[in-house]
């Protein structure tokens, strides 16, 4: 299991030269299926962030990942943080922000989502976009 | 039963997708005063400068109405409604503002705001009056906060709102305890009517 806010800032390497290719700014998340997507690296000051799918990953460490050489970003999908977005329940109650969430590396999957009103299990995420984080309400709801 | 929401608030609440995307704010509600529920909801672009949406969104694409968010599925839920703007202009004017009679006749008030169920229902459940001295006594201040509940037999003729005499027996100036008159007033009203 890894938190997200452990991922952050460690640094990339490539594959073949263990050249830096920069630190972890975030994770993109598809909150649909629960997984995570995408890692942006933030490559230095005035270079652009670069986008590497989580499957190109060579390897994901306690301190560092190490990516293969990247192919085109083509098909990114728009990067929303899921860490400090606000939580709403599809009935449109707010319930918090997000301060946390735990995935599992090896298969991407999110598996827990920790925020200020407590722990969400990841089954009750429908969507994250620029407004929120929206999940499903407790059992017994229509929708 | 959901919350109760005065419709003055629902004003600026966004317009939130499942996907998480906030994609309208709301501008107005519109009443069908035949169904006593909210019909549509008129919006403005997201941000302060964008002005009216030429799309509106019908009660019936409302996935969800809280108190933080009005719920769509998804984008496609707003639609192009040429006939709305007729129907704000007829129905919503109506109600805001609106004087309100008993049928035995009096003048009790004006309507300064609705309170609606939130959730998927969207029932309209009681109006907050601006009351006349002969319903409340007491200041201004107390007579702006006065709660009366929605009649079955509703009404609506031009400016003027309709409700049983007997309905402003039950004014309340207390919010949280007017969930459990208007509970005691449909128990009542079942009685009579049967």
């Amino acid at each position: 299991m890894m938190l997200f806010s452990r991922v952050r800032g460690l640094p990339v390497l490539t594959l073949g030269d263990a050249d830096r290719v920069g630190v972890v700014r975030a994770l993109t998340v598809d909150a649909g299926s629960g997984e995570v997507t995408h890692v942006r690296i933030r490559r230095g000051r005035m270079r652009k962030e670069a986008v590497v799918a989580w499957d190109a990953l060579g390897a994901v460490g306690p301190d560092l990942l190490i990516a293969r050489p990247a192919g085109d970003p083509s098909g990114v999908p728009p990067h929303h943080d899921l860490v400090g977005s606000r939580v709403l329940t599809e009935c449109g109650e707010e319930r918090g922000t997000v301060l946390d969430a735990a995935f599992d590396p090896a298969t991407a999957r999110i598996e827990a989502v920790l925020t200020t009103r407590g722990e969400l299990p990841a089954g009750r995420l429908l969507g994250l976009g620029d407004h929120a984080l929206v999940i499903r309400t407790g059992h017994g709801h229509p929708g | 039963m959901n919350a109760l929401t005065a419709v003055r608030s629902l004003t600026t609440l966004p317009v939130v997708t499942l996907g998480g995307d906030a994609v309208a704010h709301v501008k107005d509600t519109v009443f069908d005063p035949e169904a006593g529920r909210i019909a549509s909801f008129t919006l403005t672009g997201r941000t302060l400068l964008s002005g009216p949406l030429p799309r509106d969104l019908p009660w019936a694409a409302v996935h969800c109405l809280g108190r933080h968010a009005v719920m769509v599925r998804d984008e496609g839920a707003l639609c192009a409604l040429p006939l709305s703007v007729a129907r704000r202009d007829a129905v919503r004017g109506r109600l805001l503002g609106a004087h309100v009679m008993t049928d035995d006749g009096d003048l009790v008030g004006t309507v300064l705001d609705v309170l609606v169920e939130g959730g998927t229902s969207g029932r309209l459940v009681a109006f907050r009056l601006a009351a006349h001295r002969e319903l409340v006594h007491g200041t201004r201040h107390r007579r702006h906060r006065v709660y009366v509940p929605r009649g079955e037999a509703l009404s609506v003729s031009g400016r003027t709102l309709v409700i049983p005499a007997h309905a402003t027996t039950y004014v309340t100036d207390d919010l949280p305890a007017f969930t459990a008159r208007v509970g005691a007033y449909h128990d009542r009203g079942g009685r009579a009517a049967s």
